[in-house]
């Protein structure tokens, strides 16, 4: 279980910063925001998982975006900056190229966002929220995830003991295999149903069904959160107020435009910056106190 | 205080004349630790199951039971939940979500508590169980002792004053039983929690336990503290004495002076007493002598086996032969690899360095046809994996759908294969139907059918009372004396001790040492029988509690 750093934070601050970053991300196609989220994002990924994420970046994400910058021109003829004629006698033209390059860049800061959502939101944290909302998910969720893997085993199993009779799925012609796949689906149902009874039976016996029920959980909002928390909202509504006033915006068709920079837009940058980095800022500010420490000790 | 009062309680099945427990009439005192036991089908699940209501079949109830003076059908839901602990046979079965620290919270949950309270109970609970190591673990990564040690935990974070238990340690290899008695015993003296379990390995637990009940048919036959009970087992002559510990047999069998011991200990200090007004000859161990081997019907030659291919290895080296006919137990501890080199003999896996020859042939160059048609048969631990159909008598059959025989010659050989198993009277009933031991034999009939020439079998005995125990030993002897080589992986050492040919103990992949059965186990010093234990210090080379018997009556 990854709990350390950011991970480590209440499930619901995850939650929340994951929303604000994947959203943002997904609309802002000011350059700028774009430049910032995607290299807060793989920064975060690369801590995150370390030589990997930089594998995948480099490996599928970067292809990724020069397929999705090439493609965008070759169909897209808008915009009035013509820089030459394709043998078709369609124009490239330069705002179709800058879309492109924005919506790649785009596309690729949500896949990275994603991998780190991925990451940091383990299945019980998932749970623990939306347990909170109906209470009777959480534990339909948690007991799907027991039995998912417990049914796994027991086919696997089935299909061995199948196998030393003869009757397993890799054994006999395309028939017989087929049958033979059936009769241990079969097996798998009666077993499964077999035994609910008697995990019916455990649940009912520790008064499940009674009036009431409450949701435990191992989270706490603790202080520590709560400061995170209002630094992460007032960041949040920074950026949001920059939105709203149209800083953050960019016009590509007919022609580009992008809002300008002046004083108050630096400051919605560099809370957007500050907002994606927390996580990095975070981590870092904790290594060094930690190195601190540890060479006093 | 009394806590249960069961007067005169008797139970009918649907559809079913006969009762299956009768006019039953116990007390039960606060804090007592009561052992039920008994055969299989011998009422004793179903008079647990009758102590919480809840989780009572359905059926006709007549007689009694007050639960603390009150009517137990008083107890509402809520107070089932919390006042009556309830832990299943099946570790697996009984655990309800993904998490232990969810386990652990789920009857809490249920009861209401609030975070704070239920905090401070699932945090109690994990320590007193030493389960604060594995806490934030997933249940899929537990072993089978571990998972029934959550069950407990789980049921005792709500505070019960009573813990029934059906079978616990049933599915358990006998150091997590070992263990999980210990608990109970902990759970039993430290918090005096009443605990009354069923049970059919009764070598660990009936040292701690105050009372010892028998069951039989349905009636209650024995009730007394464990010494008592013994002796008066011992005077009805009744098949159930032949499941008491070791020391209390071999006592019984030799002489009546003092009360019955129960434990290897206890046993020890009687012998010493027994042995000093004799003249006795103290017997060294005899060196093994293993007949050299005929045509070997499996042979191990320099395998090594891995799961996956950066994975440890588990089996190491291992070479060994197992003769024409010849009856080959493995011992050793969980995870040394026992199983998997029974699977390996069986064709179900293929080792990446080795040959594993069966017949004489190189087994990885054998079609499944060679392998598996009148050669190999692999019974695997749990029965259930084998059955298919509705009937016992249609799963028969299903085996033989491929071969060419004619209808009548398909029938006949269901029938010998269910009259030699005496499975006649049970072909009609559903195989989950059937009881653990009788599953087993199902099982084993379709497999047979197969005429296998090698029998593979793993942990047979798990979970079957010591009735069925020589039940099914005196199949594999019948079989053995056709020829049929057969090669059991157990932990049952008492079993192995007494039936097998040849013993080898198994650990860390390889096999350490081999020998016939009885020099096998004079040889161990811990890893032996419970009456070797007893009397190593005398009679080395007494194994079973039968051996000591004749050496004390031939001496006395």
């Amino acid at each position: 279980m990854n709990r350390n750093g950011f991970a480590g934070y209440h499930p619901l601050i995850n939650f929340v910063y994951f929303t604000a970053v994947l959203l943002f991300g997904m609309f802002f196609v000011h350059p700028i925001m774009q430049v910032i989220s995607l290299v807060s994002a793989s920064c975060y990924s690369i801590m995150l998982r370390g030589r990997r994420a930089v594998r995948f970046q480099l490996l599928y994400m970067l292809p990724l975006l020069l397929a999705a910058a090439l493609f965008n021109p070759a169909f897209n003829h808008a915009g009035v900056t013509i820089l030459f004629y394709l043998k078709s006698g369609n124009p490239i033209t330069l705002e179709s190229i800058l879309y492109g390059i924005s919506s790649a860049c785009m596309l690729i800061t949500v896949l990275i966002w994603f991998s780190c959502y991925n990451a940091v939101m383990t299945s019980d944290k998932f749970i623990y929220l939306f347990g909170k909302l109906i209470p009777a998910l959480s534990l339909i969720l948690s007991m799907v995830l027991r039995f998912v893997p417990r049914y796994k085993d027991q086919i696997r199993r089935i299909s061995y003991a199948q196998r030393s009779i003869g009757k397993d799925v890799s054994q006999g012609n395309l028939l017989r295999r087929a049958r033979n796949g059936l009769t241990i689906l079969s097996i798998m149902t009666t077993w499964a149903l077999e035994n609910a009874i008697e995990t019916a039976d455990s649940m009912k016996s520790r008064g499940y069904g009674l009036p009431r029920r409450t949701s435990y959980s191992l989270y706490r909002l603790d202080n520590r959160d709560k400061g995170f928390m209002a630094v992460m909202l007032s960041l949040i509504i920074i950026v949001v107020i920059g939105e709203v006033n149209g800083e953050n915006t960019m016009r590509f068709f007919p022609s580009v435009q992008t809002a300008e920079v002046t004083p108050f837009s630096i400051l919605i940058y560099a809370a957007y910056l500050g907002l994606c980095m927390m996580p990095v800022i975070q981590h870092m500010m904790e290594a060094i106190k930690w190195k601190s420490i540890a060479s006093k000790m | 205080m009394e806590i249960y009062r069961i007067e005169d309680v008797s139970f009918t099945f649907p559809l079913q004349a006969r009762k299956a427990i009768y006019h039953i009439q116990l007390t039960i005192q606060s804090g007592e630790f009561i052992t039920i036991g008994g055969k299989s089908g011998s009422g004793k699940s179903t008079l647990l199951r009758q102590l919480k209501p809840i989780l009572s079949p359905h059926g006709e109830r007549e007689g009694k039971i007050n639960f603390r003076g009150l009517p137990i059908e008083g107890l509402d839901q809520r107070q089932q939940a919390s006042e009556i602990g309830f832990v299943l046979q099946n570790p697996d079965n009984g655990i309800v979500t993904d998490k232990v620290w969810h386990e652990l919270a789920f009857g809490l949950e249920s009861l209401g508590l609030d975070q704070q309270a239920i905090r401070l109970r699932v945090a109690e609970t994990a320590s007193f169980f030493g389960i604060q190591n594995w806490f934030h673990k997933s249940v899929t990564e537990l072993s089978g002792g571990q998972k029934q040690l959550l069950n407990l935990a789980s049921m005792m974070a709500m505070h019960p004053t009573v813990l029934l238990l059906d079978e616990p340690t049933s599915q358990l290899d006998p150091i997590a039983a070992a263990d999980f008695i210990e608990t109970l015993r902990k759970i039993n003296r430290e918090l005096g929690t009443t605990i009354i379990m069923t049970e059919h390995r009764l070598e660990e637990v009936l040292p701690v336990s105050d009372r010892f009940i028998v069951m039989d048919e349905g009636k209650v036959i024995v009730d007394d503290n464990p010494r008592k009970a013994g002796e008066a087992l011992w005077h009805m002559n009744h098949p159930m004495f032949t499941a008491v510990p070791s020391p209390m047999q071999i006592y019984a069998g030799v002489t009546q002076d003092s009360s019955y011991p129960v434990t290897v200990k206890e046993g020890r200090q009687w012998l010493d007493r027994y042995i000093t007004n004799r003249s006795f000859v103290r017997e060294e161990a005899v060196t093994a002598i293993i007949s050299s081997v005929k045509q070997p019907a499996v042979r191990f030659k320099d395998i090594w086996f891995k799961y996956e291919k950066n994975g440890p290895d588990v089996i190491k080296d291992l070479s060994f032969e197992v003769a024409e006919g010849q009856f080959y137990c493995l011992v050793g501890g969980n995870g040394t690899g026992k199983t998997t080199a029974l699977s390996l003999a069986g064709g179900l896996y293929q080792p990446y360095r080795g040959k594993v020859y069966i017949g004489g042939k190189n087994a990885a160059s054998m079609s499944f046809k060679e392998l598996y048609q009148s050669n190999l048969a692999y019974l695997p631990q749990n029965p259930q994996h084998l059955f298919v159909k509705k009937t016992v008598e249609q799963d028969l059959a299903e085996m033989l759908v491929q071969s060419s025989l004619t209808r009548e010659e398909k029938a006949d050989k269901v029938f010998a294969i269910s009259e030699f198993l005496e499975l006649q009277n049970l072909l009609g009933m559903h195989p989950y139907d059937l009881s653990g031991g009788e599953q087993q034999r199902a099982a084993l009939a379709k497999v047979l059918l197969l005429e296998p020439r090698i029998l593979l079998l793993d942990e047979p005995t798990k979970g079957l009372d010591s009735f069925f125990k020589d039940k099914l030993a005196s199949y594999l002897k019948k079989l053995n004396a056709q020829g049929v080589t057969i090669i059991m992986v157990s932990h049952d050492i008492e079993f192995c001790a007494k039936y097998a040919d040849v013993c080898a103990m198994f650990f860390d992949g390889s096999i350490t040492t081999s020998g016939q059965a009885k020099t096998f186990f004079a040889g161990n010093s811990f890893y032996t029988t419970a009456a070797n234990r007893m009397v190593r210090h005398v009679w080395k080379s007494a194994v079973t509690v039968e051996d000591v018997i004749r050496r004390c009556k031939n001496h006395g």
